[in-house]
């Protein structure tokens, strides 16, 4: 059997107590530690669950899952992913090889900031597509999500934006390589998500309808005790600093709901 | 330094028009250097007694030893013009007014064909060539090389034919059979430059002519030499005719009756070919009378040709008293030199025409001006075409010309290597000049500032540039083309260190042999290997031989030499070929196809490039290689470092987001052509089509890492499924000898899987000249081995000339290019055996 087991977005605590039970009964248990990570490190979830962890990194999740798979035909494996597991990035892929393999599934669901980041007076109901922000580099640019956040705008809808995060992303240069190099973790706070989107809005110079001062709200550590969230236009969003990772965006739409708008003053 | 000081050098160097930039060139042992010590002579640097014995500007040990040039060298040389002789100079670019003398910078270049990038060196700083060749051989194969490659870089050459003495004292040829020989080589000499030259075209006619006085003759060895110019002057007042209308009599069809008084245009009974009875006729007599010991007629002819004899001369007998006569009459510094400022063209000419072909930014910025009319007074446009060791170990002379405004000692200056693109940081640096000098022969003098259309050498840069650059003042100055060789480096060596560790003094060394040769490559291979490359089996020797003593100090291992190998495909992939990006999300389709034949090489040759116009390019490989017009306009690129002969095409339809994944997959691309899928050989003639592409709506799952590593996948996927096939490099190989000992070469070449194309007679002589393509992998220990079977008596000189697909289908156990495959990926580290398709080849 293979769990997909989502952590939640805190700490150690968020996991379900399905989800616990199931941990402490498989034979071997994987922390994905790629697409998200939690305010507490795998230290500490090892101690809450009271069994060892291997750390699943990219090249694991993506290139060698199979022998993780087949393992898992006659033994019972586990998979931890933060949020909800098959919230923002997808591990579907694994769940359809799992079925190639026939291996058993069973996915347990949890929080993702895909609905928890209603904690800042935005409805649900009101969001449109979800976009990922991506760090620039000196070649690479891309600006296509600008555009779906407009869309969304248009039709006056909130956009989610994820902002990125780097935990062990071989650099560049050694891409083209045989030796991985990998670079130092980053996480992309919402100074430098507005900074990028400031310049798109710049660059793009046709006054659309969305400008240096449309609103926004930024978020940080949605469901540890400590989160922050702040309301402000995109132009001041750049100068805010809203302390570790992990930071999300968003941009609501032109014409919010009285409610939307009480709630939201609060964060102003 | 007798003639003059530093001082006066630099004042003449301020007469732009009074500059001659020269190289001089030919096949190897035609002569070269011994020629060049008789103008060093003459321009009074060595006594003029050690002329043809010292080989001046050979100043490398090695060089002296094996009598080979192997570096090239420059010297500066003073030189007067006489009042009568200033006439022959019309153009008034040409010289200063009220100013007789002339500075002619001269660079001495290799003969041999493994050097021909410190040919190219030299010819890239001057503006003219001296072409010599050996009249008893003949045009040869590197004589053509090189004369290309001066046309092409818009040098204008005069002629000269050397060895004269061996023709008249080894071959004994008559009068006419030499004045045949003569003319044959001019023709074929013409034949070249009009081949690669439009007389329309902005240089000119360029056409030697002995008539115009652009051709000489004579003997370096021995220290004379004339032009027409010189018989002409002998006998212009007896025959009363204008000097330049009497020159054109005495070249070609003019035949003069001595009886009648009369020229005619034919050759009839009573007449006699100009040429042989005014020019030949007196050289045969004196050397008749002195070789033959005709002690009562020599008298009487060094009277009538106006040469006395020192008294320290005077109990010399035969070649050595020859010696002495002919070079006090037909002094060859002066005849050069004469031809020299006559016919090559100052800086200020050349440069009008050569900056289209040497400056890359736009043709009327400052910098452009400035080199179009060569303004000392405009920002400051060098280019640095090679490094010269210093004294000072490890340290260089960064060696080049000054194309505009003036460089100057203590000077702030822009140094650009060939990577800088304007507007960007990279291969750029912002320094001081720590000093400029000249550099002559063996010497070097401190000077304060060097002027436009001057060579020079600079103290310091070397830290900052690898080989060339360019050296500006001027903020928004573009590089100066990177010159393009004629050889490529395509046999490697491996070395290491016998003693491990001097490794880090092995990699500093390998630093420094890369910056003092044009060519060479020092490569770190990932396995940990160091790769040394050059263009043969001698360059590599010499270049060794240079770590080993001089740049590294220490002893070196070395491998083998082994040939470098491309990859290639010889048919359209037989599938759609899938790959899937590491998450999943993002999809390749892609086939690989051979190029059209000839397209490799037009983008070797830069016919095709990826700079140019993307409509006129795509135009041109529609008409002449039937691509679809509308693919061809969207190439992606060229690869691999961006210029080479594999291509990828865009053929996809309305792909959204496909311009954000364009440079990782560029990036991959680019990998893979430099490491292939069977031995990571570059790829050669290769084209990749990508038919459609699936991605992922989010941009952040679709970055380098995701797309970079598919790419290379699926093209990988792409050669599995082309019949992959590896191409060797091929030389062609040029050998002369008599004819007793042609047999012998077939039989070496047979063993060696050379195949002969051309077998011919050098007209006038014994001498067979055998042409060949041998590849290059057989050709270690060539020269050796046709020396054993042919008794000593045949020379090669091979020159890398194209790839070719060696035989059979790597992926067949037992085939050639199987060993070849397993060999290279065993000394590359790699698992042995074929590439796993399935480890490229997603299904879908």
């Amino acid at each position: 059997m293979f769990y997909l087991i989502g952590l939640g977005l805190g700490d150690a605590e968020d996991i379900t107590v399905k989800g616990l039970e199931v941990v402490r009964k498989c034979d071997k248990v994987l922390l994905e530690g790629y697409t998200s990570i939690l305010t507490v490190g795998k230290e500490i979830l090892e101690e809450y669950y009271g069994r060892p962890l291997v750390l699943a990194d990219r090249d694991l999740c993506e290139s060698a899952i199979d022998e993780v798979l087949i393992e898992a035909k006659d033994k019972e494996i586990a998979l931890l992913v933060v949020g909800d597991p098959l919230g923002a990035t997808t591990h579907t892929d694994m769940l359809l090889r799992a079925k190639q393999f026939g291996v058993q599934t069973q996915i347990i669901h949890n929080a993702s900031i895909m609905n928890a980041v209603s904690c800042c007076g935005l409805q649900l109901y009101n969001f449109g597509e979800t976009v990922s922000i991506p760090y620039w580099t000196n070649t690479w640019k891309p600006d296509s999500f600008f555009e779906k956040i407009v869309a969304n705008f248009s039709r006056n809808l909130h956009t989610l934006c994820l902002l990125d995060i780097k935990v062990k992303e071989p650099t560049e240069e050694s891409l083209t390589k045989k030796v991985r190099q990998y670079m130092d973790p980053k996480f992309m706070s919402v100074k430098e998500a507005a900074y990028q989107l400031v310049q798109i809005i710049e660059k793009r110079n046709d006054a659309g309808i969305i400008s240096k001062n449309s609103k926004a709200v930024g978020l940080s550590r949605v469901g540890a005790t400590d989160q922050r969230i702040a309301v402000m236009t995109l132009d001041a969003m750049q100068r805010c600093d809203l302390g570790p990772p992990l930071h999300s965006l968003v941009i609501p739409g032109p014409n919010l709901h009285p409610l939307e708008l009480d709630y939201l003053a609060q964060f102003e | 330094m007798v003639n003059f000081t530093v001082d006066e050098i630099r004042g003449m160097m301020d007469k732009k028009r009074n500059i001659r930039n020269m190289s001089v060139i030919a096949h190897v042992d035609h002569g070269k250097s011994t020629l060049t010590d008789s103008l060093v002579s003459k321009a009074g640097i060595i006594a003029g007694a050690r002329a043809g014995e010292t080989r001046f500007t050979d100043t490398r040990k090695d060089e002296q030893d094996r009598c080979i040039t192997i570096k090239s060298t420059a010297i500066s040389m003073y030189f007067e013009l006489e009042e009568k002789d200033l006439v022959f100079i019309t153009n008034p670019d040409q010289r200063e007014k009220s100013e007789k003398g002339f500075l002619i910078n001269l660079i001495d270049s290799p003969g041999h064909v493994d050097f021909s990038s410190e040919v190219t060196a030299a010819l890239r700083v001057t503006d003219g060539a001296l072409v010599v060749v050996d009249c008893v051989s003949g045009v040869c194969v590197q004589t053509e090389t090189v004369l290309r490659q001066a046309i092409a870089e818009r040098i204008k050459p005069i002629l000269f034919m050397n060895k004269m003495d061996r023709a008249l004292l080894e071959l004994q040829l008559e009068a006419e059979e030499l004045y045949q020989t003569f003319q044959r080589i001019v023709e074929n000499v013409n034949v070249i430059i009009a081949t690669y030259n439009d007389d329309g075209g902005p240089m000119g006619e360029v056409r030697v002519d002995p008539s115009k006085g652009s051709v000489g003759f004579g003997s370096g060895l021995h220290g004379w030499a004339f032009t027409l110019k010189q018989f002409a002057e002998m006998y212009a007042d007896k025959f009363k005719i204008d000097l330049v209308k009497l020159m054109n009599r005495l070249w070609g069809e003019n035949f003069f009756n001595a009886k009648t008084k009369k020229w005619a245009k034919q050759k009839d009974g009573e007449n006699k070919r100009s040429f042989c009875m005014y020019v030949l006729d007196p050289i045969y007599k004196v050397f008749d009378a002195i070789m033959n010991f005709k002690k009562e007629e020599i008298d009487g002819l060094l009277q009538k040709i106006g040469v006395t004899i020192k008294h320290e001369d005077a109990d010399k007998d035969g070649k050595a008293l020859l010696k002495v006569v002919m070079r006090s009459w037909l002094p060859a510094g002066e005849a050069l030199l004469q031809m020299i400022a006559i016919h090559l063209p100052s800086p200020v000419v050349a440069q009008k025409y050569r900056m289209e072909m040497l400056y890359e930014g736009p043709h009327d910025d400052e910098a452009a001006i400035g080199i179009k009319t060569c303004d000392p007074e405009a920002p400051l446009m060098m280019y640095v075409s090679k490094m010269v060791p210093t004294s000072d170990k490890g340290r260089f002379y960064a060696f080049g010309r000054v194309f505009s405004g003036k460089v100057i000692t203590g000077q702030k200056a822009r140094i650009m290597g060939p990577n800088f693109q304007p507007g960007k940081k990279e291969d750029l640096y912002e320094k001081t000049i720590q000093r400029t000098i000249l550099m002559m022969g063996r010497y070097v003098e401190a000077i304060e500032d060097v002027p436009s259309g001057n060579i020079c050498g600079l103290v310091g840069v070397d830290q900052f540039l690898v080989k060339t650059g360019t050296i500006t003042t001027f903020k928004n100055a573009h590089n100066m083309k990177v010159m393009k060789f004629s050889v490529s480096p395509v046999v490697r060596v491996a070395v290491e260190p016998k003693n491990p560790a001097d490794l880090p003094k092995l990699v500093e060394g390998l630093k420094r042999l890369a910056k003092s040769d044009p060519m060479v490559q020092c490569i770190n291979e990932e396995s940990g290997e160091h790769i040394v490359a050059g263009a043969g089996e001698l360059h590599l020797e010499i270049c060794l031989k240079d770590l080993e003593e001089d740049h590294a100090c220490i002893p070196i291992k070395k491998s083998d030499p082994v040939v470098s190998y491309r990859e290639t495909v010889s048919e359209e992939s037989d599938t759609l070929c899938l790959s899937k990006s590491p998450n999943k999300h993002n999809r390749l389709f892609m086939k690989a196809q051979p190029m059209p034949d000839g397209l490799p090489e037009d983008i070797d040759d830069g016919k095709v490039n990826p700079r140019d116009d993307f409509k006129t390019r795509a135009r041109y490989l529609s008409d002449k290689y039937e691509y679809d017009l509308t693919e061809a306009r969207k190439i992606w690129c060229f690869g691999p470092e961006g210029t080479g002969p594999n291509i990828l095409v865009d053929c996809s339809k309305g792909v959204q987001y496909l311009n954000e994944i364009k440079d990782s997959v560029v990036a991959g691309f680019q990998w893979a052509a430099k490491e292939g899928v069977m031995a990571e050989e570059n790829l050669r003639g290769v084209r990749f089509n990508i038919y459609d592409v699936t991605l992922h709506t989010d941009a952040i799952h679709r970055g380098g890492g995701q797309i970079i590593p598919t790419t290379r996948r699926c093209l990988y996927a792409c050669l599995l499924t082309a019949q992959p096939r590896l191409m060797e490099p091929v030389y062609l190989c040029e050998i002369q000898c008599p004819e007793v000992a042609v047999g012998g070469i077939y039989g070496v070449l047979n063993r060696r899987r050379g195949h002969v194309f051309e077998e011919s007679q050098v007209a006038g002589t014994p001498m067979f000249v055998v042409k060949a393509y041998l590849p290059v992998n057989e050709s270690f220990g060539f020269t050796a081995d046709l020396r054993s079977n042919t008794g000593g008596q045949a020379f090669p000189q091979c020159v890398f000339d194209h790839w070719q697909i060696l035989p059979g289908d790597p992926c067949e156990s037992g085939s050639k290019p199987y060993a070849v495959v397993q060999e290279t990926r065993k000394r590359k580290g790699l698992k042995e055996g074929l590439p796993d398709l399935t480890q490229y080849l997603d299904k879908l």
